[in-house]
């Protein structure tokens, strides 16, 4: 097995999803905090409809996947701010339309496109070493723009409405996190694919939110659950041949369920303080 | 304190409300530095208009309102910080994963600013605060793992964290028990006191703080009076925001019917 390490391929996909893994990780720690769960989901198929274009037209398909995810997340975050309907509804709406679109990009196009595919479903072991570039590139803009403003997303996570009121530019930064979780998806494309994508933000973070009761060790948590099942699923992938997807959001998923059955939270819970 | 300290908060002749809805009509009132004011009215009648009015976030559409002699629509963050906000309590989810000290650290957040980390002074600031309201043995305790009364200090604290010039409190004794109640009422005195903050507190609960309170304002989209308790809570003037939901008593207490306990 230890063989497998020596190939140029398996390094990159290990490298690639160890990133993939710990950017998910981390936005999904804000995502699951402040209710923006299906907002992942969502701008996952907008930026498959945006790839699909791309190959389409012959455009660049992870610029057009930017552009649909970001008008996405903005077309969803000005509903909710402007109240005329609930944000579940116009996501879902988005989720659909782009959705259609995307299968109408698919319908047009005169040759079956594999590497379309490869966006729905993810190939993190055809990783090459240019798309690990953008993919690291990309990371560390999104990683040190949440640093940044960490103390402020975590506030508007908690509460966006104590946030505003307290002095926190809490609208922009919420547009902010929007922003970043459609760069996070359109990074994480290729390598998990478009439905696999929201499994990567929300797991980690969920598994963790059961097993602590502080901000800052959830995130640790969750960058941790993150890249390791990340970097687990990927090994287990190229040992038994299976997808790569589908094995790290598999073991992450069982990580979850082990967590809810055994989570300290569940004790605790039992004996609060007086 | 009167109407004579220096004034802090200005109303002039302002009206506050959505295109179609007026929620706070031709309001004049002004607010001193250090005084404790007591906001009533009925449910509807503009209670949290006023409250979203004085944190900025609501300019009026016709007179002005001055903050920290600063118009309203030109609050800027760093004025909102000045005022520390409690709002009507939300239930919190007894699992997000946030402790008492992370909390109240919040309250730092907009002092600070963007870009800036907190140090070993914001925790010792938010430590303080925690102390000012009897929670610091609770610092490390999960937020969602307190009682009602419990969160409801450890986010007074949190807006004392943010060193305010004013405190505004909106329905804090919602929801909780009536020693918790008086037990809340109780601190923001005793801080109103003892840091010589302004305070504001909106409530439909008159009885709990008409001994408390330098001044009454009686809202009902109108401002139908403003003044030492012993002047609003009159007989014809209640009479005239409460109608039948006004009972009152031998001993000159004053009962108005909670709303909410009928729906």
């Amino acid at each position: 097995m230890l063989d497998l390490f020596t190939y140029d391929f398996m390094q990159r996909s290990l490298l690639a999803a160890a990133m993939v893994g710990g950017l998910c990780s981390v936005i999904g720690v804000f995502v699951v905090l402040r209710g923006l769960a299906f907002v992942g989901a969502g701008t996952a198929h907008a930026a498959f409809a945006g790839v699909a274009l791309g190959y389409l037209m012959g455009w660049p398909p992870l610029l057009l996947a930017i552009i649909f995810g970001l008008a996405t997340v903005w077309i969803t975050g000005w509903v909710e701010e402007k109240g005329r309907m609930k944000l579940d509804v116009s996501i879902g709406i988005l989720y659909t339309t782009t959705m259609a679109l995307a299968i109408l990009f698919i319908g047009l196009m005169k040759t079956y496109n594999a590497e379309v595919y490869g966006y729905l479903f993810g190939s993190v072991l055809s990783v090459t070493n240019e798309e690990l570039r953008t993919i690291g590139g990309l990371s560390v803009l999104v990683l040190g723009l949440i640093l940044l403003f960490s103390k402020e997303l975590y506030f508007i996570a908690f509460d966006q409405e104590m946030a505003e009121a307290s002095g926190v530019p809490a609208r922009t930064i919420f547009f902010l996190l929007l922003t970043l979780v459609a760069l996070t998806v359109v990074i994480s494309l290729k390598t998990v694919g478009a439905i696999l994508v929201f499994a990567m933000i929300l797991i980690p973070a969920s598994t963790a939110y059961q097993l602590t009761h502080s901000l800052r060790t959830l995130t640790l948590y969750s960058i941790i659950i993150g890249i390791s099942t990340s970097v687990t699923g990927v090994l287990i992938s190229a040992v038994w041949d299976v997808p790569s997807g589908p094995a790290i959001v598999l073991l992450a998923t069982s990580i979850f369920f082990l967590a809810i059955l055994f989570a300290p939270k569940r004790e605790r819970r039992l004996a609060p303080a007086a | 304190m009167s109407e004579s300290a220096e004034p802090i908060i200005q109303f002039d002749h302002a009206t506050f409300g959505f295109p179609g809805v007026v929620a706070l009509q031709d309001i004049s009132l002004s607010i001193g530095m250090g005084e404790f004011v007591g906001v009533i009215g009925p449910n509807g009648s503009g209670k949290t208009t006023l409250c979203r009015a004085v944190l900025g976030l609501m300019a009026p559409l016709t007179g002005h309102l001055r903050i920290f002699d600063c118009a309203c629509g030109e609050l800027r963050c760093h004025h909102r910080a000045q005022i520390g906000y409690l709002p009507q309590k939300g239930v919190v989810d007894r699992n997000f994963p946030v402790t008492v000290l992370e909390t109240v650290m919040m309250g730092r957040y907009g002092t600070l600013g963007l870009f800036k980390r907190t140090t070993k002074k914001d925790q010792a600031i938010a430590l303080d605060a925690l102390a000012h309201v009897g929670m610091d043995a609770h610092r490390d305790t999960a937020l969602g793992h307190l009682s009602g009364g419990q969160q409801q200090r450890v986010f007074i604290a949190r807006a004392l964290a943010q060193q305010p010039k004013v405190l505004l409190l909106d329905e804090p004794t919602t929801g909780l028990d009536i020693t918790t109640q008086h037990n809340v009422i109780e601190l923001v005195a005793h801080l109103h006191k003892e840091l010589g903050l302004t305070v504001l507190l909106i409530t439909h609960d008159i009885n709990m703080i008409r001994s408390h309170v330098d001044r009454l304002v009686l809202l009902k989209t109108r401002l139908f009076a403003a003044g030492p308790p012993a002047e609003v809570l009159k007989p014809e003037i209640l009479r005239q925001v409460y109608g039948k939901e006004l009972v009152i008593t031998e001993k000159d207490l004053v009962i108005v019917e909670d709303y909410h306990h009928h729906h």
